[in-house]
């Protein structure tokens, strides 16, 4: 891509993504998320491969009507109380038009549809982004009006997010499509707890952007999308299938790693606001997001592909592996022991 | 001398005396034994035991010898006891008695068998557990007995595995005793954990026993003796060795069941279902087999049946609470079959293998001793006034026509009394009279004392032991001592008959010219149609039920449909049908996403 032209998307997504942090009218709000749609779109249809193009049109169209839709709710509540606080949103509608529409920015089920065709249309770096950077801004809106959303309709939405991504996970091939419906699986285990404990929303989503971080990366450099070239990445970096099986078992929610933390505190506090029967359906339908984190664990690292390879090892002088990876995949494997250190500080 | 003394040292001198053939060579390097060593170690015993038996007879000495205890458990004794009294007395010197005629007869009938030794040194270890089974006054050495000599029977019929028949029939003996022998367990469970004992004499109660320990006394009777139900493996048990079915199949394994109930009569006395049970059951296998006996054709079969019949009698005295009497007809039973099997034995070892007595006949001219045996045996059988079966027989008769009891038993058992009457004379007429049936050249020659000596001293005790016992056995119950002439010559009257009946077909065989067959003729030699259907049916139903559990139920539902396999086809249905909802077009998402928030703000 041209310098000039990442240069400014960059600095737009940067920019889109600080406005709505740190807004306190609506206004500011759907601002910086509309400057965040825009910004995104040159670095989903980089490729100007249809596949990409079509990607792009989805994933603006479905957005523009998600931001509306947040106009239209805090529209609605400006006109029944006055003023355009992001904290204070009290009229029922204008809640529940805000819990949808969030819902659709994230891509919470029944509003997931657009995400896996979304992701798979990007590149890998793109669908990281997608998947983390621009999943921030929502989250703070989120937590920003955690005590004015439906309760029901969240927790419906939740369980439904955990279950439509595991079955829907279950049946795919391409990685990108996998990590998205991992995704929408996990932003199920997010809304659940907002309205009890909105910190473990942000912790849940930090130690996600962790991990997915980890993983797009790693894929990344060995440019593996699919499964059946995941197989044969062992000859390519073995080091790192090694390490990204461990990083998606640790996403996968397995105690030694991190991705245990969250999903523990989510129960812990869902048991003790009285919803353990939610709490169970929740862990028995991320079970199902494990069996395809197992399936990739065990195609990448614990067998050998049917498939020949012409020899055992890829000579790849080029590889550019992202400093970055080092960090994260220690993070997300070893972290767990600090979680002391971690809970007070979020 | 005390007479206890003299009584205890005799009785355990006999069985040590047959136990040495067995443990000697364990113990020191004597050489080996040989089968007429171990027959006279038998004749030795027998000598010893008619002590205890003399002093039973004059003094009345009864003993228990208790050893030692297995301490097992502290509160539960087990002791090595032995109960010297009536029974046990009485049954010593007649089962060495009959033993020993058979080890003699059998020196000349396997003498062409190359594992002899092997052939007497079972005979021996069946007849040390039986005699155990005969002198034990707990239960648990009576279930030692009762299982060493249904292992020996199994090892015995089996003796000549080679042939599919034999293993067939060995294994039926197993399995049908082994129905038994759960009744066995169960009662002798229920003593142990309601009397807190195995000994008999401490297991009577004044009041009504539970039915329930009785029933699995009687279905061990039912079990070792033949009765009705569980009878198939006596008839197929003809496939070992003639002295086998002498020894064990006529006089004393197949006794063990009526010898248990005798034991524990008083528990039985007290309980009337049981009674009744036991009643009904024998009249129904004295019938049965009775019944059958008439249209066989081997001669091991007919004896067998008859022994099968005469088994039903003595349950049907059992029911008529008189275990003396069934004793009595037990010991004197044990003369004349053990006799009528050795005759056979003679005949068709004679007759160089053949069996069917279609193709015999004349033998009263070239057997002269066996054939003449074989009447007394037959006479004995039939009741004949003053012979050893009458005794025993008419008075069991005259005790059931004089007891106020069901008089459907009562009918049975005197039709079988005619049958057996029948079949016998039937045996008679085909065998020794009549034109020769055998093929030319048979060289037939019993001048052997070792055929003659046993079945002639057999025949003197089929005479004499009636007489004997009642000299000098009183009776515990006092016998029906007036009726109407008509019951009191009931059991001659229907032998009689079934006498002139037998006579009377045997006539009809020479002047018709055109057998038809009819359905009481195929009953009958069809065995009641009993083994086709039951042998079936019971292993299909097992086999099949074994599937359904263990196939269907198990593996198939709980490990897989309902286990992991079903939850697995659960979540691909699942899958398959979330799939298809990420159709790729815009327009129907848009679409979800407004009906979504449409509903969404609806319900609200």
């Amino acid at each position: 891509m041209n310098p000039h032209a990442k240069l400014i998307t960059t600095a737009s997504l940067i920019l889109g993504t600080t406005i709505t942090i740190t807004s306190n009218h609506w206004a500011m709000a759907w601002t910086g998320l509309e400057i965040n749609t825009i910004a995104i779109i040159p670095m989903i249809s980089k490729s100007h491969h249809p596949r990409a193009i079509e990607a792009t049109i989805k994933y603006f169209l479905v957005q523009a009507a998600a931001s509306a839709s947040i106009l239209f709710s805090s529209l609605i509540n400006a006109w029944s109380t006055g003023q355009w606080d992001i904290t204070q949103l009290t009229n029922p509608t204008s809640c529940l038009l805000l819990t949808a529409a969030i819902a659709m920015k994230l891509g919470l089920v029944p509003f997931h549809f657009w995400f896996p065709e979304v992701l798979q249309g990007s590149s890998l770096t793109t669908a990281l982004l997608l998947s983390t950077a621009m999943k921030f801004p929502p989250i703070t809106i989120l937590l920003l009006t955690s005590n004015s959303l439906n309760p029901p309709l969240l927790t419906l939405m939740a369980v439904a997010s955990a279950a439509l991504g595991g079955w829907t996970g279950l049946n795919q091939t391409q990685l990108r499509k996998i990590l998205a419906f991992s995704s929408i699986s996990h932003l199920g285990w997010m809304t659940i707890i907002i309205i009890y404990a909105p910190k473990l929303t942000l912790l849940t989503f930090l130690l996600y952007t962790l991990l997915t971080s980890a993983i797009f990366l790693s894929l990344n450099t060995s440019h593996t999308t699919k499964l059946s070239t995941l197989m044969t990445s062992w000859t390519k970096t073995p080091m790192l299938n090694a390490t990204l099986m461990l990083i998606l078992l640790s996403l996968a929610g397995l105690p030694p790693f991190i991705g245990f933390l969250p999903k523990w505190l989510i129960i812990q506090e869902l048991t003790k606001q009285e919803m353990t029967s939610t709490a169970l359906t929740l862990a028995l339908l991320s079970l199902l997001s494990l069996f395809f984190y197992l399936r990739l664990a065990y195609s990448s690292s614990i067998t050998l592909p049917p498939n020949s390879t012409n020899q055992t090892k890829h000579w790849y002088t080029n590889k550019n592996a992202n400093p970055l990876i080092a960090i994260l995949t220690s993070l997300s494997i070893l972290l767990l022991p600090l979680s002391p250190l971690i809970l007070p500080t979020i | 001398m005390d007479a206890t003394l003299l009584l205890n040292t005799s009785t355990l001198l006999t069985l040590t005396i047959i136990l040495t053939p067995i443990l000697l060579p364990l113990i020191t390097k004597t050489p080996p034994n040989s089968p007429p060593t171990i027959t006279r170690y038998v004749k030795t015993a027998f000598i010893i035991s008619l002590i205890p038996m003399t002093l039973f007879m004059y003094l009345g000495t009864e003993s228990i010898i208790s050893n030692w205890e297995w301490k097992f458990i502290m509160n539960f004794k087990i002791p090595l006891s032995f109960k010297i009294d009536q029974y046990s007395s009485m049954f010593l010197p007649i089962a060495l008695f009959v033993t020993w005629s058979i080890l003699q007869f059998a020196l000349w009938y396997m003498a062409s068998e190359p594992y002899i030794t092997k052939f007497f040194s079972y005979l021996l270890i069946f007849l040390i557990t039986m005699l155990l089974l005969t002198t034990a006054n707990n239960m648990f050495l009576l279930f030692i007995g009762w299982e060493g000599v249904g292992i020996m029977s199994f090892l015995l019929i089996g003796w000549w595995h080679a042939r599919a028949e034999a293993n067939t029939a060995a294994l039926q003996a197993v399995l049908y005793n082994r129905i038994g022998d759960i009744g066995l367990i169960l009662s002798v469970a229920w003593l142990a954990s309601t009397m807190n004992t195995w000994e008999i004499q401490q297991a009577f109660l004044p009041s009504q026993t539970p039915t329930l320990p009785l029933l699995g006394l009687i279905l061990a009777a039912t079990g070792k003796s033949a009765q009705f139900g569980l009878h198939p493996w006596l008839p197929a048990a003809m496939e070992g060795p003639t002295p086998v079915s002498a020894l064990l199949h006529s006089s004393t394994m197949v006794v063990a069941g009526i010898f248990l109930l005798i034991r524990t009569h008083p528990m039985l006395a007290t309980n009337p279902t049981a009674l009744t049970l036991c009643l009904c059951l024998g009249a129904l296998s004295t019938l049965f087999a009775a019944t059958c006996a008439l249209t066989q054709n081997d001669i091991k079969k007919i004896i067998a049946f008859s022994t099968s019949s005469q088994l039903g009698l003595m349950m049907v005295t059992i029911g008529l609470n008189l275990p003396q009497l069934a004793f009595f007809h037990i010991s004197t039973h044990a003369f004349f079959k053990a006799m009528l099997f050795l005759c056979s034995g003679s005949i068709i070892h004679n007759l160089n293998g053949e069996q069917d007595i279609r193709k015999m006949g004349s033998l009263q001219k070239t057997l002269p001793t066996t054939t003449s045996c074989l009447t007394i045996g037959n006479l004995a059988l039939m009741g004949t006034p003053f012979l050893a079966g009458f005794y025993s027989k008419d008075l069991i008769i005259e005790n059931l026509n004089t007891s106020y009891l069901n008089s459907w038993a009562l009918l049975l058992t005197l039709l079988a009394t005619s049958f057996t009457a029948t079949y016998s004379l039937r045996l008679t007429i085909l065998v020794q009279t009549g034109h020769t049936r055998l093929p030319p050249i048979t060289p037939i020659n019993e001048n052997n004392p070792l055929i003659t000596n046993p079945i002639t001293r057999l025949a003197l005790g089929s005479i004499l032991a009636g007489f004997l016992i009642t000299s000098f056995i009183l009776p515990s119950k006092t016998p029906p001592m007036t009726m109407p002439p008509i019951t009191k010559f009931a059991a001659i009257l229907v032998t009689l008959l079934g006498i002139i009946l037998a006579l009377e077909l045997s006539n009809m065989t020479h002047t018709f010219t055109h057998p038809q067959q009819n359905t009481p003729f195929n009953f009958s030699s069809s065995l009641g149609y009993f083994n086709p259907l039951t042998h079936r049916i019971s292993s299909s139903n097992l086999l099949n039920t074994g599937q359904k559990i263990a196939t269907h139920l198990i593996d198939l539902s709980w490990y897989k449909k309902i286990g992991p396999e079903g939850l697995a086809d659960l979540q691909r249905i699942m899958s398959e049908t979330s799939t298809p909802m990420h159709s790729g077009l815009i327009k129907t998402y848009l679409s979800t996403f407004a009906l979504s928030i449409l509903i969404i703000l609806i319900f609200h």
